[in-house]
């Protein structure tokens, strides 16, 4: 697994991360320790009664309440008015000046899953497929990157950091699927909270389709082959459920059909009405995958979606749902200037926010999904855009939380404030779409998460900090090169963003307290992420510090100003 | 002709044969010193056409032109009563003889592997043999720019972009027994391949071209440029060295010497150079060393259309024939670029840059007249300016006494594909039209 | 140079692969030149006067005229009367001839080859269509109307492949010429057996050789007939039972069986070409096209008495060895012998200058000129089986009509007017409006972006529009 999740990091974090990985832990490695067995839980477990009283409700459902209650037991809802009764057990929280939402839905992605463990099957892809580096599936039969037994729910892996802070950025409930293959798997509905069973909010709750080739030398090869492929699997899984049910009816005197894993839950998506996730972002891919998806008789939710504002009727008309990916397409953070960008690029990054507006009013079911977006808060950010180009903020929020829930057939437990559903619920210090909001708590089947305070700096800072950084961390491997852009506000907020020899991270969180600093970012490989922090301090244009990978292992730094507001440091 | 030579059975024509296969004199007529073309309305792009002229062509030379001209007693006389005399058609920019057959590998002499070669000329790889050279010639090319450079592959489209030096360029007639008899000149012009800004590169895990950040491209194109610059900085050091001191003092260095005698225009250099920045590059580069530039390529030369007529660079355009680059350009940028810059005072002339699609030069010329190139500019696009851009004006391109005896004889106007081309004299000679296709048409039309 | 040297040197497997990628998002108003087009708008009337009609089903009509009514062909003469609302062309001084037809085409797609296995007949270029692709509006121009868009050549089997009318402007169903038959894609010689085409530890596919190539067509038609025939049992039975499986890789092939979908099939070498059409005959089915057939020359009799015919370049060859023997005058020649011979392209670009093209013939193989353009109209549309519908200007048949400046066949004209369906897709006037529009366009929509990109979010949001939306008029003031 190490070597995977290595593969995909800039490679100064990969040389970091593969160190940290190795390096064993300094408790399990002394002797006589190990796991605690047999004692009872060792984290306070309160009544699970709550009430919080005399906030803003916002129920999602088309209807907001001020000065409301919302009543929660036993992990569900089952009051929500301006007077509902307090049970006695009820922990009250006062709600004055706080807004009360439904938790918000990860529509896609791969949240509290462990890696897939390699199937074989026509793995790798790309140059190793290329190559000949991976096997080489030569036709239909061979099943090629088909994993349809694949179930996210017997894939968590609980609590992971990903889990937590989308938690934390008000996410109560994920859609989490297996993401490469033809047919990824099954995937579930979690809550973001719990262990890995108590998570599952229900399962099988969708299929998900790549229409993704793995290069030209194996089957199939092609975008088109990938399409008749799925036709003929539909073919042979439809045939396989017609030859079971035939022998079940009478088995004296027939062959018995061979048991085939990948068969039976590719008929049962079918016969179920499964929703079924197949990617689609240019009309001509929408309409593709529409098409593909009544080919096949599935359930069609198109996923991605961005070119759907040229077509919200016709979708409307087919029936099929679309996942909006929040990542809006841009240009390129360092564009050549003498490049004309063509048309269509334009209207798409001037168009494509005003996507989920024009489905709204077409009537399509839709939701949003983070895609790309690598954290809750920025997930907010671009659902604002779509606010901005004319989605109206209830629909906005509904796109968060009850449609995706529709999209996936829980609709009847979750993503609303209503009695009797489950208690997954936000609560914030302004309108969620407020670019100052503050999520200040979050109910996941009703366990309560206090969500703390964004470390504040202590005193005003030094110095301005802004400016271009090179910075030179001292890897095992040897020092590893990489440029800061920072942007520091007057109260010593800290942004910008890092590159290095392969890619750019944002800076999540960061500020300066005098002549200390602080700041994180993210760094996304597949299913998973590692967090790197920055702290040290600065005088003039130099910097010393720590980066610290994923808390478990970290670095020395140093940084000089190339460029900056004045020249460098006042 | 000799009938049997024709027959050969195509296989042992199959695998580029050392020696040619077709005799070079035009069969329908003796060998002779001297030819005389009567009849015909000579366009001797010198002046205004001559009805009824007569062309005398005396040992490789055109001896005179004109209405009044007598027929030498010596001549052999060719009847050209209807028929238009032109000069040779030429292919300004082309890889004749230096590649036979495109996916074998063996059969190209492109470009060398190094990336440095002011040293080399293509003329030391031209194949006299080649299958392309005969085929060229059939439609009225006589003579061509043989180019060295890139040197092709399946994956060249994926590469390229540092720029180099693959050498100079020979200037050759479309016949002769050997390179020797085949050259105007061994070294016409230096050619380099200009850097450019590679703001997409080819990924081979997803075989499409992706987006590179443009201030990490920006850096590599210059210092590509500035690899040039350190070439021509100590090629004029080699030259000081030479001209003052003691050459006994240091070692002979040919690549230094040949791209010395660009420095000062001693010897044409031709940039090849497609994008606005690289052209611009290129003419600020060539005004810094002064050289005698010339542009190939230029697709994107109308945006720097007036810097390049103030300057008097020229420009060997490639394909009229070839898609725009960007989805938004106009249906007809390639075809309509001939003739802007001809508008603009640029001097132009058209390659082919293909060995093979050599012959369908005229071609390239002739898809820019509806869209705005002269019919006049565009003849002389394919015989006056090349000549005069490779500083041979004063012996090609014309139909002038004393100029070497390139012309060709048509039905009509060369620029139409339909125009026959009756009869094809390199060198003073009427040689052969037949080719490999003719022969291969012959044997196969008898076919019982 | 551009993609001339690359498609005419590489493998064409490899150059439309390229070609293949995926383009971004739609077109054709004039405001916004990818708002699409419906398919089902109705169409103005079109009267073209006062032309010189070449109209490849008789003699030329001087000062003829042609009106064109609900995507059809109306009335040819030379005084027509136009219904009122009819729009009115003079074409004085100018030639009007049928739309081109090519007979070879990739562009328009997403995918071009299933390369991955050596039989590949189970995908469909209707499937990825693109109709998005810039190339549709260009060959307009260039007075393509209809394209057969093919698979590649990566195996001796390919895909099936689509039949379009440059309809650009429309969506991919829009785009499909419902009246064509089905056509599949075969393909011999160097390409299937990968020889320009590999790498160092490269698996290495199954066939290495031209016999080997014969013999995967040979074993894919002994399965597909026998997967009819065990259909042939259970329908006999009186359909009783679990139905035998389907194969989307044999079906296709049963359709060539029983005459239903036509071979189309890349070939070079004279050999190859006639083996090819013994194992046909052996198996009982026919190869309705030969493509490229460079060598065809050499067997035209033979590729003649089996009743196929030939769809070639006018002038490429030595781009690899088994086009070193091919001849410019191969399409003359085989005409000659009394095949039906088209031009084609394979290449966006030769696609817009196919007038040219069939030019060549004249020259090199003394075709006349009815015979020369014949090979870009009439002949492929016979090729393709739409010689009802296109391929000559007649009464009844499709309005897919061109309108030169200059002879056709001149390399000097050029199209002024190109209209498919009866609905004008280019004319020379369009395109300027159409160049100014993308100006205007991008201008807007740039400022835009930089109004945006201050940080300082538009206050006043737009209303999401309940019709069909125009593009937003974002930060317009």
């Amino acid at each position: 697994m190490i070597p995977r999740l290595v593969r995909s990091l800039p490679p100064w974090i990969a040389a970091l991360a593969l160190v940290s990985a190795l390096a064993p832990s300094p408790a399990a490695a002394q002797f006589g320790e190990g796991e605690v067995v047999q004692a009872p839980p060792d984290r306070p477990i309160p009544p699970p009664f709550y009430a919080i009283r005399n906030a803003t409700v916002v129920t999602g459902t088309g209807t907001t309440i001020e000065g409301g209650t919302v009543v929660i037991e036993n992990g569900l809802i089952t009051a929500v008015s301006p007077n509902a009764a307090v049970p006695p057990e009820a922990w009250v929280l006062d709600g004055e000046g706080l807004t009360v939402y439904p938790g918000l839905f990860h529509a896609l992605g791969q949240l509290a899953l462990k890696e897939p463990e390699e199937e074989g099957d026509g793995e790798g892809g790309g140059l190793a497929q290329l190559f000949g580096g991976g096997e080489t599936a030569e036709g239909p039969e061979d099943r090629p990157e088909t994993y349809p037994w694949r179930a996210a729910a017997d894939m968590l892996a609980g609590e992971a950091d990903q889990v937590e802070k989308w938690r934390e950025g008000g996410f109560t409930n994920a859609m989490t699927v297996p993401a490469d293959g033809i047919v990824a798997g099954q995937g579930a509905v979690v809550a973001l909270a719990g262990e890995p069973g108590e998570m599952v909010v229900a399962t099988p709750a969708a299929l998900k389709l790549g229409l993704e080739t793995s290069g030209f030398f194996s089957y199939p090869g092609s975008l088109f082959g990938v399409m008749s492929y799925l036709e003929q699997l539909f073919l042979d899984a439809e045939r396989y459920g017609r030859a079971v049910a035939a022998y079940e009816a009478s088995p004296g005197g027939r062959e018995r059909p061979r048991y085939d894993r990948t068969l039976e839950p590719v008929r049962r998506a079918v016969v179920e009405r499964w929703a079924t996730l197949i990617p689609g972002d240019e009309p001509r891919e929408i309409r593709r995958a529409i098409e593909l998806g009544d080919e096949l008789g599935v359930r069609t939710v198109v996923v991605g979606g961005h070119g759907a504002w040229r077509m919200p009727a016709e979708i409307a008309a087919s029936g099929a749902a679309v996942l909006v990916n929040l990542e809006w397409p841009e240009g390129p953070k360092d564009p050549d200037p003498e490049r004309e960008v063509p048309l269509r690029e334009l209207q798409a990054r001037v168009n494509t926010p005003s996507t989920p507006a024009r489905l709204e009013s077409a009537g399509v079911v839709w939701a949003f999904y983070p895609g790309g977006v690598a954290t809750a808060k920025q997930a907010l950010e671009k659902a604002r855009d779509a606010v901005d180009a004319g989605l109206d903020e209830e629909a906005a929020l509904r796109g968060l939380t009850l449609y995706p829930a529709r999209i996936y057939g829980v609709d009847d437990r979750t993503g609303s404030i209503e009695p009797g559903k489950i208690a997954n619920l936000l609560v914030t210090e302004g309108g969620l779409f407020d670019e100052k909001a503050k999520v200040r708590m979050v109910f996941v089947d009703g366990r309560k998460f206090e969500i703390p305070e964004v470390e504040k700096p202590e005193e005003p800072p030094a110095a301005d900090m802004s400016g271009s950084w090179d910075l030179a961390i001292e890897s095992p491997q040897g020092v590893r090169e990489v440029d800061a852009e920072l942007e520091m506000e007057e109260d010593g907020t800290l942004s910008g963003t890092l590159t290095s020899e392969q890619g750019e991270q944002t800076i999540e969180e960061g500020w300066v307290s005098g002549e200390s600093f602080r700041w994180t970012t993210t760094i996304t490989m597949g299913p998973s992420t590692v967090e790197a922090t920055f702290s040290g301090t600065f005088e003039g244009d130099e910097m010393e510090g720590t980066v610290s990978i994923g808390g478990r292992f970290s670095v020395d730094f140093t940084g000089e100003r190339t460029s900056g507001p004045g020249g460098g440091a006042r | 002709m000799n009938a049997h030579r024709v027959a050969l059975p195509a296989i042992a024509t199959l695998l580029l044969a050392a020696a040619p296969l077709f005799a070079q004199h035009d069969p329908r007529v003796e060998p002779a010193d001297v030819y005389a073309i009567t009849g015909a309305t000579i366009h001797t792009l010198a002046g205004p056409a001559i009805e009824g002229g007569t062309l005398v062509l005396r040992d490789g030379e055109i001896e005179a032109v004109g209405s009044g001209v007598e027929v030498p007693a010596d001549a052999r006389v060719i009847d050209a009563e209807g028929l238009h005399v032109y000069p040779g058609l030429v292919d300004a920019y082309s890889r004749l003889g230096l590649t036979e057959i495109g996916a074998v590998e063996a059969s190209q002499d492109l470009g060398e592997i190094t990336q440095w070669n002011p040293h080399l000329t293509s003329a030391t790889a031209i194949h006299p043999a080649s299958a392309h050279l005969d085929v060229a010639r059939a439609n009225g090319i006589t003579h061509a720019l043989v180019a060295p450079g890139e040197g092709g592959g399946l994956f060249s489209f994926a590469q390229g972009g540092e720029g180099g030096i693959p050498g100079r360029a020979a200037f050759v007639h479309l016949d002769g027994w050997t390179v020797e008899e085949m050259e105007i000149d061994d070294s016409v012009a230096m050619v380099i391949q200009w850097p450019t800004i590679r703001t997409e590169t080819f990924d081979f895990s997803t075989f499409d071209f992706e987006e590179r950040p443009y201030t990490e491209a920006k850096e590599e194109f210059d210092e590509n440029v500035r690899a040039l610059e350190e070439w021509f900085e100590a090629a004029a050091h080699y030259r000081q060295a030479v001209d003052r001191g003691d050459p006994a003092r240091f070692e002979r260095n040919l690549k230094l010497e040949h791209l010395a005698r660009t420095l000062g225009g001693g010897l044409p250099v031709i940039a090849v150079a497609n994008e606005k920045r690289s052209i611009e590059s290129a003419l600020e580069f060539a005004e810094r060393h002064d050289l005698d530039l010339v542009i190939a390529g230029g697709d994107d030369a109308r945006e720097v259309k007036e810097e390049l007529a103030r300057r008097e660079v020229p420009v060997i355009l490639g394909p009229t024939q070839s898609l725009p680059d960007e989805e938004d350009d106009p249906y007809h940028s390639p075809m309509s670029l001939a003739g802007e810059l001809h508008e603009a005072g640029v001097t132009i002339a058209f390659g082919t840059f293909t060995s093979a699609d050599s012959r369908t030069v005229p071609y390239e010329a002739a898809t820019a007249v509806p869209f705005g190139l002269p019919r006049e500019a565009a003849l002389r696009a394919i015989t006056v300016n090349p000549a005069a851009i490779l500083g041979v004006g004063d012996r090609l391109g014309t139909i002038e006494a004393g100029k070497i005896g390139n012309v060709i004889v048509t039905g009509g106007d060369p620029l139409e594909i339909r125009t026959p081309v009756e009869w094809v004299f390199i060198d003073g000679m009427p040689v052969d039209r037949s080719n490999r296709h003719r022969a291969l048409y012959r044997e196969y039309r008898a076919r019982p | 140079m551009r993609l001339r040297e690359v498609t005419s040197a590489l493998t064409l497997v490899l150059a439309a692969l390229l070609a293949a990628e995926p383009a971004p998002a739609q077109r054709a108003g004039m405001e916004d030149p990818w708002a699409p087009v419906d398919r089902d708008a109705p169409v103005q009337p079109v009267l073209i006067e006062n032309g010189t009609l070449i109209t490849m089903a008789g003699e030329r009509i001087e000062g003829g005229s042609i009106l064109l009514i609900d995507g059809s062909i109306a009335a040819i003469g030379t005084d027509l009367d136009a219904p009122g609302d009819a729009r009115v062309i003079d074409a004085t001084g100018r030639f009007v001839t049928p739309g081109l037809v090519d007979a070879h085409s990739h562009i328009a797609a997403d995918a071009i080859n299933e390369g991955s296995v050596n039989v590949s007949s189970m995908v469909g270029i209707e499937q990825v269509i693109d109709p998005t692709d810039i190339n549709i509006y260009r060959e307009a121009a260039g007075g393509v109307t209809t394209s057969h868009v093919m698979h590649g050549s990566a195996n001796p089997i390919g895909g099936k492949n689509a039949i379009i009318k440059h309809r650009w402007g429309e969506d991919a169903e829009g785009l499909v010429f419902r009246a064509a038959p089905p056509t599949i894609k075969f393909a011999l010689g160097e390409n299937p057996r990968r020889v320009n085409f590999s790498f160092p530890g490269m698996p290495r596919r199954y066939p290495g050789t031209r016999m080997g190539v014969i013999d995967v067509i040979r074993q894919a038609f002994r399965d597909a007939v026998e997967y009819r025939a065990e259909w042939d049992a259970w329908r006999a039975g009186g359909r009783r039972g679990v139905p035998p499986a389907r194969d989307l890789a044999l079906e296709p092939l049963v359709e060539v069986l029983e005459g239903e979908r036509f071979v189309h099939a890349h070939s070079y070498r004279a050999d190859e070409i006639l083996q090819l059409m013994r194992l046909a005959e052996e198996t009982g089915f026919r190869i309705a096209v030969f493509q490229h057939v460079l060598e065809g020359y050499k067997v035209a009799d033979e590729i003649r008495e089996h009743g196929a015919m030939a769809s070639t370049f006018s002038d490429w060859w030595a781009y690899k060895l088994e086009a070193y023997d091919a001849i410019p005058h191969n399409a003359a020649l085989m005409t000659d012998r009394g095949v039906v011979v088209s031009i084609n392209s394979d290449s966006p670009e030769e696609a817009r200058h196919l007038g040219q093209e069939a030019a060549k013939t004249m020259k090199w193989g003394g075709m006349t000129e009815e015979q020369a353009l014949a090979m870009v109209t009439i002949n492929p549309a016979v090729q393709l089986r739409v010689e009802d519908r296109v391929g000559s200007l007649e009464e009844g048949k499709d309005a897919d009509v061109v309108i030169w400046e200059g002879e056709p066949l001149s390399s000097t004209s050029r199209v002024t007017t190109t209209i498919v369906d009866g609905r004008i897709v280019f004319d020379l006037e369009m395109d300027e409006r159409r160049q100014e529009a993308i100006a205007a366009e991008k201008e807007r929509l740039e400022k835009a972006l930089e109004e945006d990109g201050d940080g300082e979010d538009d206050e006043e949001s737009e209303e999401p529009e309940t019709e069909e939306p125009e593009p937003r008029k974002g930060g317009q003031r």
